[in-house]
């Protein structure tokens, strides 16, 4: 076994000694730096292999007997799955110090992140669909341990319920696969089947994903989930989905042709523009980055069709850009997610609700969480010099390079593409204008805002971390993307260099670009800094700023809601209660029902139920009925038998 | 070649900080003249940046340093978009690279900054005129994207030297899809630079403020570096207008030429269409820039349809 094999195994030890240890209830605390200390020693592993270490254990193999190993592509994952595990695990530290049952919740982190690194590491069908079903599982239960209310349990319902369903796609996929020996490297044969195994895993996968349209679990579950888990879940399990997508789609299956790389072009664009659009219209912070995961997801999966598409096109070059691009954003969504989860999740333990129009102000009061937050949230919008805006510019550049390379249908699908990608990254911001104004910003709206201390260091540090990460990801992408190119089909020749030189593009210069931004603000700034007169109130027509008066979240996006009016059907109800002539009462309710909900889930739901009701009939109870139907089922056999059709 | 590229970044420089003042100076000058006043000085934004560069600047409250930072990150982004932007053709080769999508994320910070200051201070106006401008936002980075996806076809590069080098070429013009993207370029100039029918930079009424609402709270040297930045805002998108959508002669000295005679001319347009249209409904604006993006969609298929050379 080679050294990084004992790494990565004594990592894996740790991890599991922490998961028991957790379960003793007394030592949690220690728990969760033992499962801490594991998963960076995995990481590590992962890393290394990622960087041209020699591949851990065994290959992909088909057949039932289990077997584990760590290839390239699962060594990326391994290290984003590290990045984000080891301060979500530090977090809980002292998040979960007043939380009821912090022992149990501590166990179940620790399997959840052993699960996850079991799905990485899987090299065979039944080991992979063990872990898979692991990983849907245990966020279940640790949601259940944390809440018990009724609203929790039937949302974790939905989730099971649209995972298990969607789920079908990925079993039915993989055992194709392993039945056909598509694992141990055979090559699937016959159109049919593998477009077969294509649409399976694209459901399959897509829905674990929380790609539109099959999303809805995602920004219920989410939301539920203590901080730590909520970040791992959004951060990392999702992307665990992406993971094995690649591998049905690029490895397995391959080469996929042209339609499956125009399929994930459709499905990424609608994920990311309807995920930011509901994003903006949400209330609750949880929730509406519930939504921005799926948009980010779509980003993603728009790379991913990308470079099937190159690749289809014979551009081996631009197949290996664009799957660059899409993993170098997995790894900068998990990053700046994680962060914002786990401060939202410390705006939470210090001012109870995270409902967006009732906070306000907390920069001032929590400058090192509020901080990271802006940083995480200037990140997810696709800003320079943040890591957001490298991934997101390779991104909009393999897409337009689609439409400037492709045959006439292929390129106005990448320019469609490209137009919505656009409109996603103003969308972003929109959005994180919004939440940072509302969450950080102006006066705060309630006293526990006003009243609300900094979090102790263990919370704090985790974030400082991760904004750091987005910094330097931001800055040095171009030390990661030739390595990530090398993962993916086609091959293209990038120079390690801490910006990202594309063919075909003038360049992102990322350092030169945060220095010179650095600078010239700084610059800017100290020019302007020397006068300064007597503080006054903002100009509101001569009045006072009133409480009553401020921007809410719903005001600040009415003008996107207008505009897309016929698209979002927003809902509005207006009482006015009178007496004598004289109002007395004036009650506005006005909403964005989530339509993938109301017009499709809610039919289908409903149309199960009534099937469900037909079919019960069948099971009366009575003995004789089920006499007949034993007879009815020999005389059947018998006919099949008689015409042919069984021998 | 070595002397042309100095050249090119001292235009660069000098040209996008001294000179762009200038231009919104020329618009209303001309506005004027078209509507029979004798109209302010071209300098006349001159003297209102030396006028805000003496004044003390007013503090609201209760505020963060990102109100402070905001018109520094503004007018930082800006100068570095200066830098992105060829002249003639020819840039001296900054560390700052020379991609056109990179110039999107700089306008996209800029305008991150302002409207989180809006939010800091928290005033109605402030926060209206944010949220007007980041929902036109978002139809205006789509057009301009499909725009520079246009203009790519010829070079396959986003290279703006590249598009630069090919847009120079008369070849381009028997091109349709050059003309489509001329023309949504053309709407994405008037709503990016905040002029008649999407703003109205005149304007006095805090209600019907876009781009103006965000900097009602300003004032001395911070509204200065606004000022300027709305300035170099138009020299941008004027530049990139010459330097994407103008044939021209291949030397750089007749290009440089064509570049000092084309800026007054996109002036009186841009005065032309301020006295002839009205401002019209901001909810109406979106339909308005996706027709640029649908023209653009057509250029498109036109390029494809004759043969995609």
């Amino acid at each position: 076994m080679s050294v990084m094999g004992i790494v990565c195994a004594a990592g894996v030890a740790a991890l599991a000694c922490g998961a028991v240890l957790g379960l003793t209830g007394r030592w949690w605390r220690l728990a969760l730096a033992v499962q801490a200390a594991g998963m960076a020693a995995v990481g590590a592993a992962g890393a290394a292999v990622l960087f041209g270490a020699r591949a851990i254990g065994q290959g992909f193999r088909n057949g039932f007997s289990p077997a584990l190993g760590v290839d390239r592509l699962s060594g990326f994952f391994l290290m984003v799955l590290a990045l984000i595990a080891v301060p979500a695990l530090m977090y809980a530290r002292d998040a979960l110090r007043d939380a009821p049952r912090a022992g149990v919740t501590c166990m179940l982190s620790g399997a959840f992140c052993l699960a996850l690194v079991g799905l990485v590491a899987a090299r065979d069908v039944t080991t992979f669909l063990g872990f898979w079903e692991l990983m849907t599982l245990l966020p279940a239960t640790v949601i259940l341990v944390v809440r018990s209310d009724e609203h929790a349990r039937k949302d974790v319902f939905a989730y099971l319920a649209i995972t298990h369903l969607g789920g079908i796609g990925v079993w039915a996929s993989m055992l194709v696969l392993a039945d056909h020996g598509a694992l141990g490297g055979m090559p699937l044969h016959g159109a049919g089947l593998r477009a077969l195994v294509a649409v399976a895993a694209i459901i399959g996968f897509g829905t674990k994903a929380g790609a539109m349209p099959l999303h809805s679990w995602l920004p219920r579950a989410h939301p539920l989930a203590p901080a730590h888990v909520s970040a791992l879940m959004s951060g990392v399990m999702i992307k665990l989905a992406l993971y094995g997508l690649v591998r049905v789609l690029f490895e397995w299956d391959a080469p996929a042709p042209l339609w499956v790389g125009l399929a994930l072009l459709g499905v990424g664009a609608l994920s990311a523009v309807g995920g930011v659009l509901y994003a903006l219209f949400q209330h609750d912070l949880k929730r509406l980055l519930a939504f921005h995961s799926i948009e980010n997801v779509g980003i993603i999966i728009l790379g991913l069709g990308a470079s099937l598409v190159f690749a289809s096109l014979g551009q081996p070059q631009w197949s290996a850009i664009a799957f660059a691009a899409a993993l170098l954003h997995t790894l900068n969504h998990a990053v700046f997610k994680a962060l914002l989860f786990l401060a939202a999740g410390s705006f939470a333990s210090v001012v109870g609700s995270l409902e967006l129009d009732r906070l306000g102000g907390l920069l001032r009061r929590m400058p090192w969480t509020g901080g990271a937050f802006a940083l995480g949230a200037m990140a997810i919008a696709g800003l320079p010099p943040l890591n957001g805006f490298a991934s997101e510019w390779m991104t909009l550049q393999a897409l337009l390079h689609v439409a400037v390379r492709g045959s006439f249908g292929v390129s106005l699908a990448g320019a469609i593409a490209t137009a919505a990608l656009a409109a996603t990254a103003a969308l972003a911001v929109f959005c994180f204008v919004k939440v940072i104004g509302l969450v950080l910003l102006g006066a705060p709206r309630r006293a526990q805002c006003a009243a609300a201390q900094e979090t102790p260091v263990g919370m704090r540090g985790p974030l400082v971390f991760l904004a750091g990460l987005c910094v330097l990801l931001g800055v040095a992408p171009g030390l990661l993307v030739p390595t990530l190119a090398r993962l993916g089909p086609g091959s293209a020749r990038l120079a390690v260099r801490p910006g990202v030189y594309l063919p075909g593009t003038g360049g992102l210069p990322t350092l030169a670009l945060a220095l010179g931004l650095v600078i010239v603000v700084g610059g800017l700034w100290g020019g302007a800094r020397s006068r300064r007169a007597a503080p006054t109130p903002a100009w509101a027509c001569g009045q006072l700023v009133e409480p009553g008066l401020r921007w809410t979240s719903s005001g600040f996006t009415k003008p996107v809601r207008l505009i897309l009016e016929s698209v979002l059907r927003p809902t509005r109800e207006l009482t006015v209660r009178t007496q004598g002539g004289v109002v007395q009462e004036v009650l506005y309710d006005a909403a964005v029902p989530h339509l993938f909900d109301t017009l499709i889930y809610e039919p289908v739901t409903a149309a199960a139920l009534r099937g469900a009701a037909v079919i019960r009939r069948l099971q009366s109870g009575s003995l004789r009925t089920y006499l007949i139907y034993l007879l009815g089922l020999l005389v059947l056999l018998l006919a099949l038998v008689r015409v042919g059709v069984l021998t | 070649m070595i002397g042309a590229k100095v050249i090119a970044g001292v235009v660069q420089v000098l040209g996008g900080v001294g000179l762009s003042p200038l231009i919104p100076g020329l618009v209303q000058h001309f506005k004027a003249r078209l509507q029979g006043r004798p109209g302010p000085s071209p300098l006349q934004p001159y003297r209102e940046l030396r006028r805000l560069w003496r004044k003390s600047a007013v503090s609201p409250y209760p505020r963060t340093p990102i109100y402070e930072l905001a018109p520094p990150i503004v007018a930082g982004s800006l100068l570095l978009a200066l830098l992105l932007v060829p002249v003639a053709g020819r840039s001296p080769g900054w560390p700052v690279g020379h991609d056109a999508l990179v110039l999107v994320g700089l306008f996209a910070l800029g305008r991150f900054a302002i409207t989180l200051a809006a939010w800091d201070t928290g005033g109605g106006f402030g926060l209206m005129g944010a949220s007007r401008d980041l929902t036109l936002a978002v139809s205006v980075e789509a057009v301009l994207l499909l725009v520079l996806l246009v203009v790519a076809l010829p070079s396959g590069s986003t290279d703006l030297l590249a598009l630069s080098a090919s847009a120079a070429r008369a070849r381009v013009w028997g091109e349709p899809a050059h003309w489509a993207a001329a023309l949504a370029f053309a709407l994405v100039i008037l709503a990016e630079t905040g002029r008649q029918p999407v703003d109205n930079p005149d304007t006095h009424l805090e209600l019907t403020m876009i781009h103006e609402g965000p900097l009602l709270e300003y004032a001395g040297r911070e509204l200065a570096y606004l000022h300027w930045s709305a300035a170099a805002r138009h020299w941008i998108m004027l530049v990139l207008a010459t330097e994407l959508f103008v044939p021209q002669p291949a030397p750089f000295a007749a290009r440089l030429a064509v570049l000092a005679v084309s800026l007054p001319v996109w002036c009186v347009l841009l005065a032309l269409v301020e006295t002839t249209q009205a401002k019209m409904r901001v909810l109406r604006v979106p339909m308005f820039l996706g027709a640029g993006g649908a023209v653009c969609l057509l250029g498109l298929a036109s390029w494809f349809a004759g043969g995609g050379s």
